[in-house]
């Protein structure tokens, strides 16, 4: 009982990052249609730009913003080189096309940082627990579970109560309609990219003190759970990306303590394989969104 | 008829082999010029060739973008070395290897045939999630689970050292390759190469090229993507996997990073700047792709003293820098589909060209007239008797909204009938619901015996009943007659007895002279035609007809209502023909369904039908003119 009760606080804990990251995902799904692969690469810049700051002696209560806001311009300016001269072009060449963006961006740190992995100093406080009756929480589980309440809080009431979040659930909903009734396309496809960048921003200075370290290709996993959350929810589902990401941040850490020592090293493998069985019998993610097929 | 011996295998066989002695030519001057150094590059990028190859059968035919094939390439690659590396190699690498693998020694021509089996079963339950997710050209859903294979592979890869020796020692065979000839990766390349053209020739591969096109329209001229696509996928991967276990023997050993992001990232990117629709822009890809990354390399290393010209590289120094072949690999990737996404070669293939140049000193002639040399007795007797197509008391709930209330009709086999309403009645609805694209919430329909309700789209469409949509939905990147040859192709397998001449049927729709145009070409009436042409060829027992009209000027509609009933009658077919323009629906129809908000509100002759006051009330409103439009 105690044993589910860690695991489910550690789950949550992990889970609210992956749900920052799917909403990302899926808000820029909405309006684009997009699957953005270089969603990762938010929280890549976010590293770097934490490698360099933190290196110069400046803490972590001024670096936060700053990957923050990293993640959110980066996030606006791959939609102005690359995403914006892709628009309406087919789900292939979208696919590609982020992929590409991708592969550039974590080139660009291969080129000029190094191949190697860089570590930068962690706050002291991200390895502190506190007990409550016979549980170990950490703090940094708690911060992050906080955050993201308040983040998504925050969310959804840019989404329910500005004509922003208005015009982006409708253009999510149906763009086309969404663009008659005089929704500016670059407008909320701009808001898109950076709200999206914001979340990124948020779930990075996270992932970041977690992980201490940076290099050119960190971006990908989170990215991958960013964008599997996104699908376990049902692509196109905001309700969904966060639902996605809690499933797949429990279901991580409940394997990882339940499965035998000899497959405890293959937890990865088993999450992936159980997504694509939820692929094989909810090939629609688990919340559903309806389409009305135009024939 | 298929396959055509000249035309869908010597060409493409004669065309194989003059790309192979090109492409094999070019490493093999560049080697000669270069000496030893080169020697590595050429090898390695006949492997890449193979493996790309491998990889445009599937993504190239089907149009859905894989990830996941450098994860069958991990799976063949392991499975390949698990089994060829000697004994006592093993003892030192893997000593605790499971299923008494650590005993085991196959020959390498062996353990391929290995590396394909395990191979292919992956691929097996992989294309059952695929087809389960709704794979179509670009589909999301589809392309993140290859994303998924990719990662499970590595991770079990990186995780499972008993068998794969983990992620620093690997597996080895022999430090620095153990392949002491080129001959198999030239058999192999060769081989790649004639499969992928000839699959993309066969029937398989022009119908998942149809379906790539557009799937719903595929799906409605009988045709099962997920078949063709699974077909696609087991050749493309035993390919891959040939492809893969060259790559480790001749690499001497495997790695989990050797078959990861980087090399997904380098083949996708040969594969799309040649041009993934074709087999020979997929040659084309990796000859530039491996120049370019080379050049990158070279320049990243030395600047502009590759070129020996002395040139100051100083001011570049920022741009040359080790790695510069990384950004060159991504950049290419994203300015190709910026630009130009569908690559430098498109579709066109080499013995495409080979073929039209030798045949262009004989025009062909016009074919005969349809209704001449359509061969009687299109259907057997008993699939007409009393045939007729029931529709009973059909209720389609969107959400809240009733899209059909209880709406039944009856279409004999030698009848036009027309179904009129204004829009919004469920005239589309109907068609899709009697074409199995959207289900039935109540009622049921039927052919002469046969019950349909519930079959799919492409069980509807062999039993016969065919439709053209309302939107207009053809195989855009095929021409014409490919348009057409692709239903007779699917006639020839699922429809029985004789099926009409497809070059009789383009003349007949008056496209005889643009019958090697693309279909994306065409002018919207051609267009519509070519629907109607493209229906005609499946020897339909019906044609269910969406708005044939619609943007078409009065003159052309007066003139499509006589194309209409021509090639019905020529082709033995019934027809169910479905419009708002009153003119258009009584100038065609023997009888006419009124329907409005779901139901019928009327039937019987034109006559009768413009009579009926119900009709005048519910479909004219206000206006009472009953000659205007709706």
């Amino acid at each position: 009982m105690t044993e589910l009760a860690q695991n489910l606080i550690d789950g949550l804990g992990r889970g609210s990052i992956y749900a920052l990251l799917a909403l990302g995902v899926a808000v820029v799904f909405g309006v684009m249609h997009l699957l953005n692969f270089a969603h990762g690469e938010l929280i890549t810049v976010g590293g770097y730009v934490a490698l360099w700051t933190l290196g110069t002696g400046w803490s972590w209560y001024i670096v936060t913003p700053l990957i923050v806001l990293s993640a959110v311009l980066t996030s606006l300016a791959i939609e102005r080189v690359a995403f914006s001269r892709v628009r309406g072009s087919s789900d292939f060449t979208l696919l590609l096309t982020s992929f590409g963006v991708h592969f550039v961006i974590s080139a660009i740190f291969l080129l000029y940082v190094s191949a190697s992995v860089k570590p930068f100093d962690r706050p002291s406080w991200v390895t502190n627990t506190y007990s409550v009756g016979p549980l170990n929480i950490e703090v940094y589980d708690t911060v992050v579970i906080a955050v993201t309440v308040l983040t998504l809080i925050g969310t959804t009431l840019l989404l329910q109560r500005t004509m922003f979040g208005l015009s982006l659930r409708a253009a999510a909903a149906d763009f086309d309609t969404a663009r008659l009734m005089g929704v500016r396309s670059d407008t909320v496809i701009r808001g898109a990219f950076a709200l999206s960048g914001l979340l990124a921003g948020i779930a990075g200075v996270f992932w970041l003190m977690r992980a201490g370290s940076i290099s050119p290709s960190a971006g990908i996993t989170p990215m991958l759970k960013g964008v599997l959350a996104a699908l376990i929810g049902g692509l196109g589902s905001l309700r969904g990306a966060v639902i996605g990401g809690l499933v797949l941040g429990l279901a991580e850490v409940l394997l990882r303590s339940r499965l035998p020592d000899s497959i405890a090293s293959l937890t990865e493998g088993v999450v992936f394989l159980l997504i694509a069985l939820l692929f094989i019998f909810r090939p629609q993610g688990l919340v559903t969104v309806k389409h009305a097929v135009r024939v | 008829m298929f396959p055509r011996p000249g035309r869908d295998i010597g060409f493409p066989i004669a065309g194989c082999a003059l790309l192979f002695a090109v492409f094999l030519a070019g490493g093999l001057i560049y080697e000669s010029f270069q000496g030893r150094a080169a020697e590595r590059l050429v090898t390695v990028m006949l492997i890449d060739a193979i493996i790309v190859l491998g990889i445009q059968i599937y993504v190239g035919n089907t149009g859905v973008l894989s990830f996941g094939h450098i994860g069958f390439g991990a799976i063949a690659g392991y499975a390949f070395a698990v089994v060829a590396i000697s004994p006592t190699e093993k003892l030192k690498r893997i000593p605790d290897a499971p299923f008494g693998l650590d005993e085991v020694l196959l020959n390498p021509a062996l353990a391929v045939v290995v590396a394909i089996g395990v191979t292919v079963v992956v691929a097996l339950v992989v294309g059952i999630g695929l087809a389960r997710s709704g794979a179509e050209s670009g589909a999301v859903a589809a392309t993140v689970i290859t994303l998924a294979l990719l990662f499970v592979t590595h991770e079990v890869a990186r995780n499972w050292p008993d068998l794969t020796g983990g992620n620093r020692a690997g597996l080895t065979f022999k430090v620095g390759g153990a392949l002491d000839s080129r001959l198999p990766i030239y058999l192999c390349l060769l081989g790649a190469l004639i499969l992928a053209r000839l699959f993309a020739q066969s029937r398989s591969g022009k119908l998942a090229a149809a379906a790539r096109e557009d799937n719903l329209a595929a799906r409605a001229m009988g045709v099962n993507p997920l078949v063709q696509q699974t077909a696609a996928l087991l050749i493309s991967v035993v390919v891959v996997s040939v492809g893969s276990s060259l790559r480790v023997y001749e690499n001497g050993s495997i790695l989990p990073d050797d078959f990861f992001f980087n090399y997904t990232l380098l083949t996708l990117a040969m594969l799309i700047v040649g041009g993934r629709n074709s087999v020979t822009g997929a040659l084309v890809g990796v000859a530039v792709m491996t120049v370019g990354r080379e050049l990158a390399r070279r320049l990243g290393q030395d600047g502009f003293e590759v070129f020996g010209l002395g040139l100051d590289t100083a001011p570049l120094d920022w741009i040359f820098r080790e790695n510069l072949q990384t950004v060159f690999l991504g950049l290419a990737m994203l300015g190709f589909m910026i630009f130009r996404s569908d690559g430098l070669l498109g579709d066109w293939e080499l013995d495409g060209w080979m073929w039209r140049v030798w045949h262009r000193r004989k025009p062909e002639e016009r074919p005969e007239p349809l209704a001449e040399v359509a061969p009687a007795g299109l259907h057997a007797e008993a699939d007409r008797e009393g045939a007729a197509l029931e529709v009973h008391d059909l209720a389609v709930d969107f959400g809240g909204f009733r899209a059909l209330g209880g709406a039944g009709l009856t279409v004999m086999p030698d009848e036009v009938v027309g179904l009129i309403g204004p829009n919004g009645a469920g005239k589309t609805t109907l068609v899709n619901v009697v074409t199995g694209i959207v289900e039935p919430s109540a009622g049921w329909f039927r052919m002469g015996e046969r019950e349909l309700t519930g079959a799919p789209s492409h069980e509807i469409a062999r039993a016969g009943l065919l439709r053209t949509f309302q939107n207009l939905r053809l195989f855009g990147a095929l021409t014409v007659r490919q348009n057409v040859e692709l239903a007779s192709r699917v006639a020839a397998q699922h429809r029985p007895g004789n099926h009409p001449p497809v070059d009789a049927l383009i003349a007949e729709a008056g496209l005889w002279d643009v019958r090697d145009r693309r279909a994306r070409e065409l002018d919207y009436g051609s267009a519509r035609r070519l629907e109607l042409a493209r229906a005609a060829a499946m020897a339909p027992a019906y044609l269910l007809l969406d708005e044939p009209t619609s943007g078409m000027s009065d003159a052309e509609s007066a003139e499509m209502i006589g194309r209409i009933r021509h090639m019905a009658a020529a082709v033995d077919a019934g027809v169910l023909v479905i419009d708002h323009d009153l003119n258009f629906i009584t100038g065609i129809s023997d009888r006419i369904y009124v329907l409005d908000q779901g139901q019928v509100i009327s039937a019987g002759t034109p006559d009768e039908v413009q009579a009926d006051p119900v009709v005048r009330a519910a479909y004219l409103g206000a206006e009472s003119d009953a000659e205007g439009r709706a």
